[in-house]
């Protein structure tokens, strides 16, 4: 038969049940405002019953653990969204700087273009006036800084990007290597079956810094975590980190290495991916359209310019310094070669007041010089493409914030503390506590009446 | 289901895109175009730029057309001067044959006429803007020089070049007429035909062939002046048409790249809108929970 003291003991693991459950949810409360925090929850379970004679008798109640509430596989999700974020939203704000240099300002390579064609125009009106000659030299002159210093803007913004890609790096090193020793806290708690619950949320909310840096992808294998580079490189496994180096290259910048291997073209996501995509694809293609324009027509200008005469009489030299073989930073080298005014080639006939080589010069406006197209309409497809990239990339970006937040409302819904829940809680734990403090005074009383038995 | 008991992350959300929204409507409102970057509309930013290329070529067509104007005027008036020349000569021709005449008399004709010539030699010497204009494409040196040794008396050091300026796309118009072709063709050059008068005159022999002869030559610079006519003719029309293109060009560009002040307005307003009413849902949430109603 069942003992009084039974009784007391089952009252006591009530108690003690009930202030533990009471501690979890006063922990939830504290952190309720936490980043990365999952609510937790106590495990009660019966306590093994015990025979007595053919009946069986509860024995109370045993806090069997305290539970995190979460959702690997949406972490998962998160991560992955966070990581195609990231490298959207570094691509944009590099693309937005680089994009400021074709929105048709006064001094942008399209409008001195025009600039420079006009001034051809006004000296053909009046081919031997020194002035309007001048004019053609200075507006020249414009053109070919307009040409440097957008190639100027497009490399100190490549070498920016570049500066960061060593900064991330270290920011990856030292996640990593926190994230290893995390594994191994997590890993001595979980042999000993306990939920880890708090660390494994610093290691989600690490795993979360270290998506928006570089891809990753995450396996769990038993109670490890291995984390790798979405094309397998190892970041972490287990208890070790392997640390990403830096090397730089033949053309200055910096390449990503994973023990000793190069992965800087296999990164897919992340800040790291993001800086990649503008600094050797972006920022080089649009270099190599403008070779292209600047190669074309110093060419087509240099050689309507040679078949006319200067002021002297003399056959027209270069006027534009010509282009590198094969184009190649044509638009950084663009330049002008003539300095006088007398030694621009207007003349078809050797009469210093022909300007019939001026129409030749002019020509070269309308026609195919750069790539197929006039260097106007070439230069409005450069202008397309660069709008074009960076619309593309906001748009992609707005709808991965969208979904980024999406996934956090259901991340938040799972495991987000609910003041509500919290409060209803506590009045649970505290009523069930009073009732169990309740039923020891009861068996008090009731010992009290058994110990007053057989007295007088 | 359990809700996300936390949307303090949706509302900040929705009151930046509200935000956003303003702030590109107040944008577009103040520059008065929708394109500020080519991102804005990456097709419209293309076309602007080919729509500046254009508008700015017309501007400098139309600037061409004006000094070619002023020249072509400056051209004409002197035109009209040798031909008013010419004519003196041609009545003093007719006095001069007119055999009433004294020698003193004849002598005084020989005297004006040789003013006529230097005023003639004078005019073919215009010069605009620094450039001698019936010179062809020689325009550094004076083209009509008084030279003994010639038949006429003057030499011709210009050439026969001309030169063409566009006025508008495709649209080229030549600009000048060589001296030698207005003043010294063959058969009417009008140096011959007042140096030959004078000649006649003196010997009194053949007055009536020599005022022939400057006859010719005047109807020669009155069709060449008609060159001039109707290259100003053609000028002005271009410029008609030049203003117009530059008018819809920039009607183009409006249409293209213009911000749509009615809509800016609305987008502004209901921006506006969305973020006061995001505001207000923030100021409403319950800051309440189930804590406050529990009696301890």
């Amino acid at each position: 038969m069942s003992s009084l003291f039974g009784t007391l003991s089952i009252a006591v693991s009530g108690l003690l049940a009930e202030q533990g459950a009471l501690n979890v949810t006063s922990n939830n409360v504290a952190n309720a405002n936490t980043p990365g925090y999952s609510r937790q929850r106590p495990v009660l379970l019966e306590g093994d019953p015990v025979p007595v004679g053919p009946l069986l008798f509860g024995s109370g109640v045993v806090l069997d653990s305290v539970q995190s509430v979460g959702d690997p596989i949406l972490e998962l999700r998160l991560n992955e969204e966070t990581q195609q974020h990231s490298q959207l939203d570094t691509m944009v704000s590099a693309m937005q700087q680089i994009e400021v240099m074709f929105s048709g300002g006064t001094a942008d390579i399209g409008s001195q273009i025009t600039n420079f064609f006009s001034s051809l125009q006004q000296l053909s009106t009046n081919p031997a006036n020194m002035s309007a000659r001048q004019g053609v030299l200075t507006a020249a002159g414009n053109l070919a800084t307009a040409f440097r210093s957008t190639v100027n803007n497009l490399q100190s913004q490549r070498s920016n990007l570049d500066l960061s890609v060593g900064q991330t790096v270290d920011q990856i090193n030292v996640l990593s290597g926190q994230i290893a020793t995390l594994n191994q806290q997590i890993s001595g708690i979980e042999n000993l079956h306990q939920d880890a619950g708090t660390f494994v949320d610093q290691r989600t909310q690490l795993i979360r810094q270290l998506s928006e840096l570089v891809d990753v992808s995450v396996v769990k294998s038993d109670n490890t975590l291995t984390i790798t580079t979405s094309s397998g490189d190892a970041l972490v496994a287990g208890t070790r980190s392997f640390a990403l180096t830096t090397q730089t290259d033949f053309s200055g910048v910096q390449h990503v290495f994973s023990q000793g291997t190069d992965i800087t073209a296999k990164l897919a996501g992340g800040n790291l991916a993001g800086i990649f995509a503008v600094r050797d694809q972006t920022i080089p293609a649009l270099r190599s359209d403008l070779d292209t324009l600047a190669a074309g027509l110093a060419t087509a200008l240099n050689t309507a310019h040679h078949q006319g005469t200067d002021l002297a009489g003399v056959a027209g030299g270069d006027l534009f310094s010509p282009p590198p073989a094969g184009g190649v930073d044509a638009a950084a080298n663009f330049s002008v070669v003539i300095t006088d005014p007398s030694k621009i080639a207007a003349s078809s006939d050797g009469s210093a007041g022909s300007n019939g080589n001026l129409t030749r010069l002019l020509d070269v406006q309308k026609q195919a010089v750069t790539a197929g197209q006039s260097p106007t309409d070439f230069y409005a497809g450069i202008v397309f493409r660069v709008g074009s990239d960076v619309a593309n990339a906001s748009a992609e970006r707005d709808a991965s914030d969208l979904i980024l937040r999406q996934l956090g409302d259901q991340r938040s819904a799972i495991s987000g503390v609910s003041m509500d829940e919290e409060a209803a809680n506590l009045v649970r734990y505290e009523r069930a506590y009073q009732a169990a403090a309740h039923v020891i005074t009861v068996v008090n009383n009731m010992t009290d009446v058994a110990i007053q038995l057989g007295r007088y | 289901m359990r809700i996300n008991p936390n949307v303090t992350a949706d509302l900040l959300a929705s009151l930046a895109n509200a935000q956003e929204e303003q702030n590109k409507a107040m944008l577009q409102m103040a520059s008065g175009r929708r394109v500020n970057t080519p991102s804005d509309d990456p097709s419209a930013a293309a076309i602007l730029v080919q729509n500046q290329a254009q508008s700015s070529q017309a501007d400098q067509f139309l600037r061409s057309a004006d000094s070619v104007q002023a020249q072509l005027q400056t051209t004409d008036s002197t035109l009209n001067s040798v031909v008013l020349a010419l004519q003196r000569a041609i009545s003093l021709g007719v006095q001069g044959a007119n055999g009433t005449l004294s020698d003193a008399n004849r002598a005084s004709v020989v005297g004006e006429l040789n003013g006529i010539q230097d005023q003639l030699i004078g005019l073919a010497n215009l010069s605009f803007q620094g450039q001698f204009v019936f010179a062809g494409t020689a325009t550094q040196a004076q083209p009509f020089v008084a030279d003994a040794t010639q038949p006429s008396g003057v030499r011709y050091d210009g050439n026969a070049g001309t030169n063409s300026v566009a006025v508008g796309d495709g649209v080229s118009m030549q600009v000048n007429v060589p001296g030698s072709q207005i003043f010294a063709a063959t058969g009417s050059d009008m140096f011959q035909a007042v140096h030959d008068l004078i000649t006649a005159l003196q010997s009194n022999t053949g007055i009536d062939t020599a005022v022939t002869g400057v006859r010719a030559a005047f109807d020669h610079v009155t069709a060449q002046r008609v060159f001039y006519g109707n290259a100003m003719n053609q000028l002005q029309s271009q410029q008609t048409y030049l203003n117009n293109d530059k008018l819809l060009l920039s009607q183009q560009e409006n249409a293209v790249g213009g911000a749509d002040l009615a809509a800016a307005t609305t987008n502004l307003l209901s921006a506006q809108n969305a973020r006061s009413a995001a505001l207000a849902a923030a100021g409403k949430i319950s800051q309440l929970s189930l804590f406050d109603y529990l009696n301890y």
